[in-house]
């Protein structure tokens, strides 16, 4: 095992008193761990320490708390409100016997509501290299690349097409879903690292990529997916007929749409949802979403389906659009009922149209809101059939030198987060490409810790709800008005308690032990294995147990943290106390100049 | 060797007459029900007559538990089904215990709907599906007086009916939420109006609910945009929404129910649905379809065993005074009854 | 007001709490103006280990016996609950953890495998007590808030017995215990006030605080206590060993020595010595102790030393089944040891009867000068009923020693041939009265003879003096008296209690049918026997043991009549089968 043993520059939890060791490892089979150990962290694809911020929660930390969160993905009030939450879906407290998910996200946001947020710039880690690097697009992908180029000492100029920075942070989501000002704070904060940002340039009319090569040490096309996707039917171009996209960034600008009274929005995604909300503030009163498959299928929140039904919007399925009618103008939309076919390991579900199964929905406006594309620009490098640019999302790069790609434009349409993750990889590509080596590096840090001081009956306190504008009515009569209020500082506290601070890692000393199995007795689940051996994949790392109900064949009594959830009970129960407590992190280390990582 | 089972999920019209029909076709096999509630098989029609006193609970229950020993049925009662795993042909159980079952007919019904801007509200509301809720209304009726009356469905308004000739009060709210899935047409207004003030029960227009709010131990108050009504009780007959949520993670395609072709068959072996939990895809209707109703579920039940048994009977294209909503065609042949 | 008959079952493993739980309900009942009968099952392996039954069975009116029938069973373990399945009532009441820690499949499933008509009450007893009290350990009474609430009884009831049991063990664990059983009784009242009316009803009765909780070997206890004994010999065996327990934490207290010897015979020889001092002592043990008492039994029977004996009967021969109840000792205990060596044996029928008849047991074996044995059996000693605390009175407890008068002028004879048979007894030290004592056949003075006229002549004063002793003796009890009864059910220790609920039964169906309880099992009170059996056309003795003991000894007394029904289940005698019985030989139509 690499390890590493440093005084932490992390800073200590103050419940643990006494002077701990801490080890740092980059070992597969210890990373491997992290995976299974801490499930929300290795969820998260930028790896945002989720146990250590709502812990900071707890301990009414709330500056810590919010710090944490940003060290990982640089936008804690933006992600606090609008993000996929990737962690809560594999958030142990989810798993079907131990209820619902810690509403990890919401926690976010309160870390940003009350913690400190004004707070400096963080100083660049390495001296000026002397090297330039131009991103083209200000999104989240684009901005979290520029922070990272930025600190590791490179002069950094931003191109964005349109006038603000942001993205669909700013283009996209709806305020009622994202206040400006929240945002805005955000992206100041990270443009303060010390980068230009010039709005208005549109890469292909304005500049052209060849210059941009010529001018620059590198070139990261973070410039996203803003060609919606057609519907390719008759009648789609029809007055009344608008593609998701547009809708939301004409509102976005400034311009109030013109919406009839009954909307039809078409798709399933995270923009459709925010169309059918946003027609319902802009006038709409009928308006009901069309899915090809079913509601059960969909990636938005439950919380969120919940809002848009309440909100009077019908969510229909099985209905896959056929035809726009009309003369001059929109006038219904045709659609076949479909059947449900395979679903795939993705999640995405299949569907077949029944044929001869017509019927129409007369409406006044239609919302296609199917996905969006990236846009081929004129330049060199290979290209998809499209006319994309095509990257290698392992290493970010393009067939041509020093041109980049991060984010929705490399991938297709994903999610903040992932965009955000994205980014700040292909800025450390960058880094190692043109600064030889990386500035950061992952690592698995390893320290004794106390049983937790979490109370068995934490376990039942049920998730608390996010307080949102009620009665409904009152959310339309401004459609800025944000509609989800924030947790109280007590349903923080309250909703923080219910983590089971997973980074905690029990384990049992086989040579202590006396296979008294009290531990087992009180185990509130099957927790705690008698086993006859472990099975270890390629890197070493544990992948499975074999068990045993034979006594003579138990080897070892052993604790399957993939199942444990951290009670503390073993520990209290154990009569030789030989059941350590130790708190595993994935943190991210600065590598200084010269390469390595210390030693 | 152990025989096959097949379980069936529900003890309402629609299992119970699956269970009967597959006893007929087979001795052979072990048929298995397991129903949520711990009440035997009841007539649902016939709550509201219970609540308001007109029959006794003995006139309520169907079936006499010497019946399923007879025919070598064995049901449970009072076990919730949790989770339903396909690929390992399983079945959970809410406390856990692992059931294998070899086929499977889904039959457990529908739920009673409570719209999601309601949804905060619920405890303030009494609905009428089951025997516990009617218990709950007698009890309650046991001090009340005035009954307000929300929603609109069928039930509603046999039970409107069936309390004012108990003696009551009752008020029946019409919203923009009433009978749904159906638009509140204003010829189905006047026609539903004039049927129940001729049965001695006040209506009252509102457009929608905006609040309840309990104002006392006996008075609940709701607040709507033409104004604010009191009631010592509060019905919520906003109609049936099938009741699969649990089915949702379990590889079969649920969309409002669980769907199913014109044999009542899903897409996977051996594994049906019946009654009003089931979503049939109809090739004559060209739509899907949730039936509502004991008359439909008991046919959908008796079809679905046949057909598991091997048969390939088609259940019958729903007649054409059906109402056709939101996407999803009801089939509501009782209505004319009312 | 109605009348109320039920069994409450606690099933768990070693661990669970169940005994602690079933104490509870025991506790808890009586203060509710119920009668409480309980009785535990063990493993053989008495601690640590395996599965524990508690069994209470509670009504409005005196219970008499336990049956066979469950009417509520409460689950802390469901795979060692499955075993009482099959002794379900219909529509009992099953209580079990609904939220286990591990899947169980279906084949091994308790719940799967309840029939239908069994009304379930699933609580999530771990979860419950671990969200109220912070560890689930308390679950044990979070299924007793459950089961307050499904069958109607006051929680106060359970929460006053909480308070006096954990009020000693600090506030915490008092509060941990009370929220565990308030999180369980909340729970229930709730999740379950759909079903109110289908689990059988407690009705509410006044409340009686006086009535203890007490097991046979604590009645026993405790009546050598209050007799004043001085001295306790044992060694220890199931299931006397509770006597000598008690008595070595209370005796000392009040002036005594509780003393372990090397085995049995040594202790006899120990309480005869007391005894022959002149100071009270006793000795408790089973059948295979008492059996290596018998030849200094007969000593004493010889020398005319008083001594007290409890032989807590168990399954036998030999080592037997320790854990398991029979009465197979009558024999052993009523001619046991060699020669003609009649001594007093009594046998009680319940608790009370076994503090009293221990208090009693003193007097008898001073004023007689012979060796006392009572019998008792497993399933008595470890019954708990509820009672008033008994208490002897003085004349009760008295010194029954019937001294010399100071008449005899030097010439004391300690075994003087007396009308009674009774010879005045002098103790040694008492000045001017030297005698000898032994288990040689002797003269009036004690020295040893063989001579055909004084063995003569002592056999029959010994015996003589013995079958005086009936006077003191408790007499048999007819119950139900009529001039001639179909059957007449002659019972003895503690199956009488089934034989009298059986007889109740069978006579509520019209028949006419009575009961004779037995208790002086040495020397039998004959003629009033002989008197009850020839109003009988057939008399029926049930017994558990194989040989038909009683039988043996009284058959005589009407040979023709008597039927026999044995049992050696090691269960306490069922009231279910006695009733068969007797029906079967009213309808075979022979009587």
């Amino acid at each position: 095992m690499d390890k590493t043993v440093e005084t932490a520059a992390y800073p200590h939890n103050e419940a643990n008193a006494q002077p701990s060791r801490t080890y740092y490892s980059t070992h597969p089979a210890d990373l491997h761990y992290i995976g299974v150990n801490v499930p929300c962290q290795n969820a998260c694809p930028a790896f945002t320490n989720v146990p250590a911020y709502i812990r900071c929660l707890f301990e009414d930390r709330n500056a810590r708390s919010y710090d944490l969160n940003r060290i990982a993905n640089l936008f804690p009030g933006v992600l606090g409100r609008i993000c996929s939450r990737p962690c809560e879906t594999k958030c142990r407290h989810g798993e079907p016997e131990l209820g619902k998910s810690v509403g990890i996200c919401h926690l976010k946001r309160s870390a940003a509501d009350f913690g400190d947020t004004a707070v400096a710039p963080k100083q660049p880690t390495r001296n000026p290299q002397g090297k330039n690097v131009c991103i083209i697009g200000a999104g989240p992908a684009g901005l979290a690349a520029g922070y990272d180029l930025a600190i590791a000492g490179f002069q950094v100029t931003i191109l964005e097409a349109l006038s603000e920075a942001g993205g669909m942070l700013r283009y996209g989501i709806p305020e009622f879903r994202l206040p400006r000002d929240v945002l805005a704070k955000e992206i100041q904060w990270v443009l303060d690292h010390g980068m230009t940002l010039r709005t208005g340039v549109r890469v292909g009319r304005d500049v052209y990529l060849d210059d941009l090569l010529h001018a620059y040490d590198a070139v990261l096309m973070a410039a996203g997916c803003y060609v919606s996707k057609p519907l390719e039917v008759q009648g789609e171009d029809l007055p009344g007929v608008y593609t998701g996209l547009r809708f939301v960034m004409d509102i976005a600008s400034g311009k109030a749409p013109s919406l009839g009274n009954n909307v039809l929005v078409i798709g399933a995604g995270f923009t459709a949802f925010d169309c059918a909300r946003l027609a319902l503030r802009y006038g709409a009163s009928n308006v009901s979403i069309c899915l090809r498959a079913t509601e059960h299928d969909l990636r938005v929140a439950d919380e969120e389906i919940f809002e848009t039904k309440r909100e009077g919007i019908k969510i229909l399925g099985l209905m896959a659009s056929n035809r726009i009618i009309g003369v001059d103008r929109l006038e219904a939309v045709e659609f076949l009922r479909t059947r449900p076919t395979e679903l795939l390991p993705n999640g995405k579900r299949k569907v077949a149209p029944i044929q001869q199964s017509e019927f129409v929905v007369p409406c006044d406006t239609a919302i296609v809101a199917i996905g969006q594309g990236a846009e081929p620009l004129p330049g060199p490098g290979d290209k998809d059939r499209r006319g994309v640019i095509r990257i290698d999302t392992r290493t970010f790069r393009s067939s041509v030198p020093r041109l980049y790609g991060a984010g929705d434009y490399t991938t297709g349409p994903t999610t903040v987060i992932e965009a955000i993750a994205s980014g700040r990889r292909a800025a450390q590509r960058i880094v190692e490409n043109l600064a030889g080596s990386r500035t950061t590096q992952w690592a698995v840090k390893i320290e004794d810790a106390n049983i937790t001081d979490r109370e068995r009956s934490w376990d039942y306190i049920q998730r608390e709800e996010m307080p949102t504008i009620m009665p409904v009515q009152a959310r339309m009569v401004a459609p800025t008005n944000e509609v989800d209020q924030g947790f109280s500082p007590e349903q923080t506290r309250e909703e923080s308690k219910r983590c089971y601070l997973c980074y905690l890692h029990y384990e049992i000393d086989m040579a202590r032990c006396i296979y008294c199995r009290y531990c087992i007795d009180v185990a509130p689940r099957d927790c705690i294995k008698l086993v006859k051996s472990v099975v270890l994949n390629e890197v070493g790392a544990v992948v499975g147990f074999e068990e045993t109900k034979i006594w003579r064949h138990v080897n070892a009594v052993i604790i399957d943290n993939a199942r444990c959830i951290r009670c503390g009970e073993c520990v209290r129960v154990c009569p030789v106390d030989c059941i350590s407590v130790s708190k595993v992190e994935l943190v991210q280390q600065t590598i200084p100049c010269g390469g390595t990582n210390g030693s | 060797m152990a025989r096959e089972r097949c379980v069936i999920i529900g003890n309402g019209p629609a299992a119970n007459a699956a269970a009967v029909a597959l006893r007929q076709e087979t001795s052979e096999l072990d048929i298995m029900m397991i129903g949520e509630e711990t009440f035997p098989h009841y007539r649902p029609h016939l709550l509201p007559a219970y609540v308001a006193g007109a029959i006794s609970k003995e006139d309520l229950f169907v079936t006499p538990p010497s019946f399923y020993e007879k025919c070598n049925i064995r049901i449970r009662l009072g076990q919730r089904v949790v989770q339903v795993k396909l690929d390992q042909r399983e079945l959970v159980l809410s406390h856990k215990e692992i059931v294998p079952f070899d086929a499977l007919i889904i039959a457990c019904g529908g739920r009673q709907r409570i719209p999601e801007r309601l949804q905060i509200f619920e405890e303030l509301l009494l609905t009428l599906k089951t025997p516990a809720d009617a218990q709950r209304w007698i009890e309650g009726l046991k001090s009340a007086e005035t009954i307000l009356i929300v929603g609109g469905d069928l039930t509603s308004l046999s039970f409107a009916t069936a309390i004012v000739s108990a003696g009551k009060r009752v008020t029946f709210m019409l919203d923009e939420e009433s009978f749904w899935p159906l638009p509140l047409s204003r010829d189905l207004a006047d026609d539903v109006k004039q049927r129940l003030t001729r049965k001695g029960v006040e209506i009252i227009e509102a457009s929608c609910i905006k609040r309840l709010t309990r104002k006392s131990e006996d008075v609940i108050e709701v607040d709507t945009d033409t104004g604010l009504i009191a009631s010592n009780l509060v019905g919520a007959f906003y109609g049936l929404i099938p009741n699969v949520k649990f089915l949702v993670r379990s590889g079969l395609d649920v969309e409002r129910g669980v769907l199913v072709d014109e044999n009542l068959r899903t897409r996977f072996d051996l594994v049906y649905a019946a009654g009003d939990c089931a979503q049939i895809y109809h090739p004559e209707l060209r739509d899907y379809w949730v039936s509502i109703g004991y008359r439909n579920a008991m046919e959908q039940g008796k079809i679905a065993a046949q057909n598991l048994s091997g048969g390939m009977i088609s259940i019958a294209a729903p007649p054409a005074s059906i109402f056709c909503a939101e996407g999803v065609m009801v089939n509501t042949s009782w209505w004319m009854e009312f | 007001m109605p009348t109320v008959d039920v069994t409450v079952e606690v099933c768990g493993m070693a661990g669970d709490g169940t005994i602690a739980a079933g104490a509870m309900i025991n506790e808890a009942l009586s203060r509710g103006g119920f009668s409480v009968l309980g009785f535990d099952s063990y493993p053989a392996e008495i601690r640590g280990f395996g599965r524990c039954v508690t069994r209470s069975r509670i009504g409005s009116e005196t219970i008499v016996a336990m049956g066979t029938d469950t009417h509520v069973l409460i689950s802390l373990n469901e795979t060692e609950a499955k075993s009482r399945i099959s002794f379900l009532a219909p529509r009992s009441v099953v209580i079990f953890e609904n939220n286990p820690p591990t899947y169980v499949h279906h084949d091994a499933s308790f719940v799967a495998e309840l029939p239908p008509d069994k009304l379930l009450y699933g609580m999530p007893l771990s979860d419950l007590a671990a969200e109220a009290a912070g560890t689930p350990r308390g679950r044990n009474l979070t299924a007793l808030g459950g089961f307050a609430a499904i069958c109607g009884v006051s929680p106060d009831l359970f929460i006053s017995v909480v308070e006096s049991k954990f009020k000693t063990k600090g506030e915490k664990i008092l509060s941990s215990n009370l929220k565990s059983f308030e999180a369980g009784y909340t729970y229930a009242l709730r999740e379950f006030s759909d079903k109110k009316g289908d689990a059988i009803q407690f009705p509410e009765l006044p409340h009686n605080d006086r009535m203890v909780m007490l097991s046979g070997n604590q009645a026993i206890g405790m009546a050598a206590l209050d007799a004043g004994l001085k001295l306790y010999f044992g060694y220890p065996i199931t299931p006397a060993t509770p006597i000598m327990e008690f008595l070595a934490s209370t005796l000392p207290k009040q002036g005594g020595r509780v003393v372990q010897m090397e085995d049995e015979i040594s202790s006899i020889g120990a309480v005869l010595g007391s005894f022959y001092a002149g100071a009270r002592s006793m000795t408790a043990t089973s059948g295979p102790g008492f059996s290596l008492m018998t030849e200094l039994i007969t000593h004493g029977v010889m020398a005319e030393i008083p001594a007290v004996i409890i032989d807590a009967q168990r399954g036998g021969p030999a080592t037997g089944l320790p854990t398991k109840t029979e009465q197979s000792d009558l024999h052993a205990a009523v001619f046991g040891g060699p020669g003609d060596s009649a001594r007093i044996v009594i046998a009680p029928t319940n608790v009370s009867e076994c503090y009293h008849y221990t208090i009693k047991s003193f007097q008898l074996a001073e004023k007689y000068q012979t060796p006392v044995i009572v019998l008792t059996d497993f399933y008595l000693d470890n019954r708990v009923e509820n009672l008033v605390m008994p208490l002897a009175s003085e004349a009760e407890t008295r010194n029954a020693n019937v001294s010399p008068t100071g008449s005899e002028g030097g010439n004391y004879k300690r075994y003087q041939i007396t009308e009674s048979g009774i010879s005045p007894r002098a103790l040694p030290g008492m000045e001017g009265y030297i005698f000898t004592a032994t288990g040689l056949e002797h003269t009036e003075k004690g020295s040893p003879d063989y001579s055909p006229e004084v063995h003569t002549a002592m056999s029959e004063k010994r015996h003589k003096k013995i079958a005086g002793a009936l006077v003191d003796l408790p007499k048999p009890e007819v119950f139900f008296v009529e001039d001639r009864l179909d059957v007449g059910v002659i019972g003895w220790g503690s199956t009488f209690g089934s034989v009298l609920e059986a007889v109740r039964a069978v006579r509520e169906k019209g028949c006419r049918v009575g009961a004779l309880k037995i208790t002086s099992l040495s020397p039998l009170h004959a003629s009033l026997i002989q008197e009850f059996m020839e109003r009988c056309n057939k008399t029926l003795i049930p017994e558990l043991n194989y040989e038909g003991q009683l039988a043996n000894l009284i058959g005589h007394l009407h040979h023709g009549s008597v039927v026999r029904l044995n049992l050696v289940t090691g269960s306490p005698f069922p009231p279910s089968l006695i009733i068969r019985k007797i029906e079967d030989l009213i309808d075979r139509g022979d009587i």
